[in-house]
C-alpha cells in the first residue's frame, strides 16, 4: 500500500513496484488511508508524512494500534525531528525523498518483507524472555509480548549471539538491510521502543544493554 | 593622583562638584576679601575722624587752660596739666583708652621747669622720630600709625595724634594723644573671621546643593546607561521610564522612539532573512517530492535505454545525469539553508579517522577510472580517535579530496593526518594549476569557481568549498586555503579532537613543506 498525497509520485511509485512484482493500492488522503488498510490489509505500507485529512504519523499510530505491518515513511523534510516523530509513532524505516535509487528503495522494501534471520529456528532465551522465531512470539513466562515484525528481528539478531557486541552499523546492515549508511539514529530509537516492551524497567536495561561508544548488546539466559 | 583622575574621567558628579567647589572658593573668596577691606577702611576712616576731630576739642581745651594759666604758679600749672591728662584719658568710658603726653620741643634754651608728663604707660622713646619733627615745625595738628611697645612688650599699633603747644613760662613743648586701636583690631579680626567662616559654609552648602541637584539629572542619566546596555546586548524591549515634563523626559521620548524604530528595523530584517531562509528551504522541500517522481521515471526510461534508438538513449542517459546533479545541487543548497537558518546541529560520535579518509579515498579510486589521479595519505599514527560529527567530517574530506583532484591535472594528491593531544590536521595537497591571490580570497564563496572555463569533471555543484567551511566551523574548527599560481593548492582541515572543545594551534601550517617562498620568487 502507498499512501501520498503527490498523486504522480504515488502512480510512479506503483510503476516501479509493480514491475517489480509487487501488488500495489494507491492511497492519496491521510484519513482515507485506514479504510483501505482494512479492507485490503497489505504486507507494506510506504507512508507519506504530509498528507491531507490526517497526517502521516497519525496514520502510522493508528495502523500500529490495530497491526504489526511494517511501516516505511516517506519524507521530504530530512530533519531529525520528523524522522524521530515517524520512528516513535511506529514505523520501521524511513526514506528521504528523493531516493538515491530505485534499487535502493526496492532493496529496503524487500528486506522488510523477507523473514530476516532465516538461519535461525526453534527458541532462543534471554534474560526471562522465550523468543519462539519459527512461530514468531516471543514469551515472558505465560504472556505473549507483541513485536512488531521490526522488532523481533532486532531482538532476535541480538539474541541469537547473547554476548556479543554490535555496533549500530552491523545492526543497520543485518536488520534493516542498509548498505551504507551512518544513519543511527534509526537504531536507538527502536532500541528505545523494544526496552519499553520487553524491560522491566527501561531506564535500567537487562536484556538489551548499552556498550558506551560503541554499540548493543543481549544479555544471557537467566 | 591616578585615583583622583580616575574618579574624574568616570563619575561626572565628582567633575561637577569639583568644579563647582573650586569656582565657588574664587568667587567667594574674591567677595570676602573685598568686603573686608571696605569694612576695615570704613571702619579706620571713622575712626581716624572721631579721633582727629577729638584731638582738635582736646588741644584746644588743653591751649586754653595753659593760655589762661599764665599767672599761676609753677606747681599750679603743673596741677592744670595732670588735669588736663587726666581729664583726657577717663573722658569716655565706653571708647578705648587713650594716652597723653607731653614733651619738650628740643630747644637750645635751657629752662629751669621741665613739664614733662606722661600719662602711666606711654615712654617719650614711643613717639617716632619724624612724628615729633613735624609737630615742633607746624602749627598744625599732626598724626601717624605706629607701634608702640607696653609694658608687657607687646607690640601695639596705634594712632598718635600730636600739635605743639605753648605752656608760658615753659617754652613750647609737644602734646601727644596716643589712641588705642584695640577695639578697631577687634571688630576687623571679628569681620574677617566670620567672612571666612560665612565664605565655607557657603561652599559647603553650594556642594551640598550641588550633589543634590546633581543627583536628580544623574539618576535617569545612568538608568538611560543601563537600559543602552540593555538594549545593546539584544534586549530589544528595554524602554525609558517617562515620570514628568522635563528634559529628561524629552530625552527618554526620543530614545524610546530610536528603540522603538530600531526594534521594527530589526523584526523587519529578521522577518524578512527569516521569509527568505523559508523561502529556500521551502523551495528546495517542495522540489524534492517532483525530482523523486522524476528520477525514478528517469530510471525506468534510462533501464530501457538499449531499446531506444541512439538519440534517444543518450538523451536518457543525459537525463538521468542532469537529474543526479540537480538532486546534489538541492541537497547541498538545502544544507547551506540550514546553516543560513543556523538549525544545523552536531551529531558527534567517536570514530577513527584515519580509516574514514581510506575509505573516501577509495569510494574516489573505484570511480577513477579514466583519470591517472591518484592520492596518497601520510599519517604518523595508523589510528587517529576523533569526536565529530561523522557524516559532517566526511562530507568536508569528499568535498575536499574531490576538489584536489579536480585541479591536480593528473598529478598525485597527499592527504596528511597529524595528530596532537588537542587537534587533528587534514592537509589536503595538489600539484595542479594551483591558486592566486585573488582566488584564495574567495574559494570559500558561494558558486564561485576558479576557473569559469573549467570543464567540471567532478559535476561539484559550486557549493562544496562553502559548506565544508560551514562545517568545519560547526565542530569550532577552521578551514584553510591556501594556494599559488602553478604550484598547487592546500587545504588544511584542524578540528578540535572532543566535540566541543576550540582549537588551540594547527598542527599543519598552511604553507606546505614543499614549498619554499623564497625559491618561489627567485
Amino acid at each position: 500500500m502507498v499512501v501520498d498525497d503527490d498523486q504522480d509520485l504515488a502512480e510512479m511509485l506503483g510503476i516501479v513496484l509493480t514491475s517489480s512484482g509487487f501488488d500495489v493500492d494507491l492511497v492519496s488522503r491521510g484519513d482515507e488511508a485506514l479504510e483501505v488498510f482494512r479492507n485490503n490489509p497489505p504486507d507494506l505500507v510506504l507512508l507519506d508524512v504530509m498528507l491531507p485529512g490526517i497526517d502521516g504519523i497519525e496514520v502510522c499510530r493508528l495502523i500500529r494500534q490495530e497491526s504489526m505491518v511494517p511501516i516505511v515513511m516517506l519524507s521530504a523534510k530530512g530533519e531529525t525531528q520528523d524522522i524521530v516523530r515517524g520512528l516513535e509513532a511506529g514505523a520501521d524505516d524511513y526514506m528521504q525523498k528523493p531516493f538515491r535509487d530505485k534499487a535502493e528503495l526496492i532493496a529496503r522494501i524487500r528486506t522488510r518483507l523477507r523473514r530476516t534471520n532465516a538461519d535461525v529456528t526453534g527458541l532462543l532465551t534471554i534474560g526471562d524472555l522465550t523468543i519462539d522465531v519459527t512461530a514468531h512470539e516471543v514469551h515472558r513466562g505465560a504472556t505473549t509480548i507483541q513485536l512488531t515484525r521490526l522488532e523481533f528481528d532486532l531482538l532476535v539478531a541480538l539474541a541469537k549471539d547473547p554476548g556479543r557486541v554490535f555496533t549500530r552499523d552491523s545492526l543497520l546492515s543485518e536488520v534493516w538491510g542498509y548498505r551504507h549508511s551512518t544513519d543511527t539514529r534509526l537504531v536507538n530509537v527502536h532500541v528505545q521502543r523494544l526496552r519499553s516492551k520487553i524491560e522491566h524497567d527501561p531506564e535500567h536495561p537487562e536484556i538489551v544493554m548499552t556498550v558506551r561508544g560503541v554499540g548493543y548488546k543481549a544479555g544471557g539466559p537467566a | 593622583m591616578n585615583g583622583i583622575r580616575k574618579a574624574l574621567s568616570h563619575s561626572l558628579s565628582t567633575k561637577v562638584i569639583l568644579s563647582t567647589v573650586l569656582l565657588s572658593l574664587g568667587v567667594i573668596s574674591l567677595v570676602g576679601s573685598a568686603l573686608n577691606s571696605r569694612l576695615s577702611d570704613g571702619l579706620r576712616s571713622s575712626s581716624f575722624n572721631s579721633a582727629i576731630s577729638e584731638s582738635k576739642f582736646t588741644f584746644f581745651d588743653a591751649e586754653y587752660k595753659l593760655a589762661i594759666s599764665r599767672n599761676s604758679t609753677v606747681e599750679e600749672r603743673k596741677k592744670i596739666l595732670a588735669d588736663i591728662v587726666v581729664n583726657a584719658t577717663t573722658q569716655v568710658v565706653k571708647e578705648a583708652r587713650r594716652e597723653i603726653i607731653f614733651l619738650k620741643v628740643p630747644s637750645k634754651a635751657k629752662l629751669k621747669v621741665s613739664y614733662v608728663m606722661t600719662s602711666a604707660r606711654i615712654k617719650e622713646a614711643s613717639i617716632p622720630e619724624d612724628l615729633r619733627s613735624k609737630v615742633a615745625k607746624s602749627n598744625n595738628i599732626e598724626n601717624a600709625y605706629a607701634p608702640i611697645e607696653e609694658a608687657s612688650g607687646v607690640n601695639r599699633e596705634v594712632l598718635i595724634v600730636g600739635k605743639r603747644v605753648n605752656i608760658p613760662s615753659g617754652g613750647l613743648y609737644e602734646m601727644y594723644i596716643v589712641f588705642s586701636l584695640e577695639n578697631q583690631t577687634a571688630t576687623l579680626s571679628l569681620i574677617r573671621n566670620s567672612l571666612i567662616f560665612t565664605g565655607f559654609a557657603l561652599i559647603f552648602l553650594i556642594s551640598l546643593i550641588t550633589w543634590l541637584v546633581l543627583r536628580q539629572v544623574v539618576k535617569p542619566v545612568r538608568e538611560a546607561a543601563r537600559i543602552a546596555t540593555q538594549f545593546t546586548q539584544g534586549d530589544f524591549s528595554q524602554r525609558m521610564k517617562i515620570e514628568s515634563q522635563d528634559e529628561m523626559a524629552t530625552l527618554a521620548n526620543s530614545y524610546n522612539e530610536m528603540a522603538q524604530s530600531i526594534e521594527q528595523q530589526i523584526s523587519r530584517l529578521e522577518n524578512l532573512s527569516r521569509v527568505q531562509q523559508r523561502f529556500v528551504s521551502d523551495v528546495s522541500h517542495e522540489l524534492r517530492t517532483p525530482l523523486t517522481t522524476l528520477r525514478m521515471a528517469s530510471e525506468v526510461i534510462y533501464n530501457q535505454r538499449t531499446s531506444f534508438d541512439p538519440l534517444v538513449a543518450r538523451s536518457s542517459e543525459l537525463l538521468a545525469a542532469q537529474i543526479d546533479r540537480f538532486e546534489r545541487l538541492l541537497e547541498d543548497l538545502l544544507e547551506v539553508s540550514r546553516f543560513d537558518a543556523e538549525v544545523a546541529v552536531l551529531e558527534p560520535v567517536e570514530f577513527d579517522v584515519v580509516a574514514l579518509i581510506s575509505r573516501c579515498v577509495k569510494d574516489f579510486e573505484i570511480g577513477e577510472v579514466d583519470t591517472e589521479s591518484g592520492i596518497r595519505i601520510v599519517s604518523d599514527a595508523p589510528v587517529v580517535q576523533l569526536q565529530a560529527d561523522i557524516r559532517r567530517v566526511e562530507r568536508i574530506m569528499r568535498n575536499l579530496l574531490s576538489n584536489a583532484l579536480d585541479h591536480a591535472d593528473g598529478q598525485e594528491v597527499v592527504v596528511t593526518i597529524v595528530a596532537t593531544e588537542t587537534e587533528v590536521g587534514i592537509g589536503v595537497r595538489d600539484h595542479g594549476s594551483g591558486l592566486d591571490e585573488s582566488a584564495l580570497i574567495r574559494v570559500f564563496d558561494r558558486f564561485w569557481r576558479a576557473d569559469p572555463s573549467r570543464a567540471r569533471v567532478r559535476g561539484g555543484t559550486g557549493l562544496g568549498l562553502s559548506i565544508a567551511l560551514e562545517d568545519a566551523r560547526l565542530h569550532n574548527g577552521e578551514l584553510d586555503a591556501w594556494g599559488r599560481p602553478g604550484q598547487g593548492a592546500h587545504f588544511v582541515l584542524t578540528l578540535p579532537r572532543k566535540a566541543g572543545a576550540t582549537i588551540e594551534g594547527r598542527p599543519i601550517k598552511v604553507a606546505p613543506k614543499d614549498f619554499h617562498e623564497e625559491n618561489f620568487y627567485l
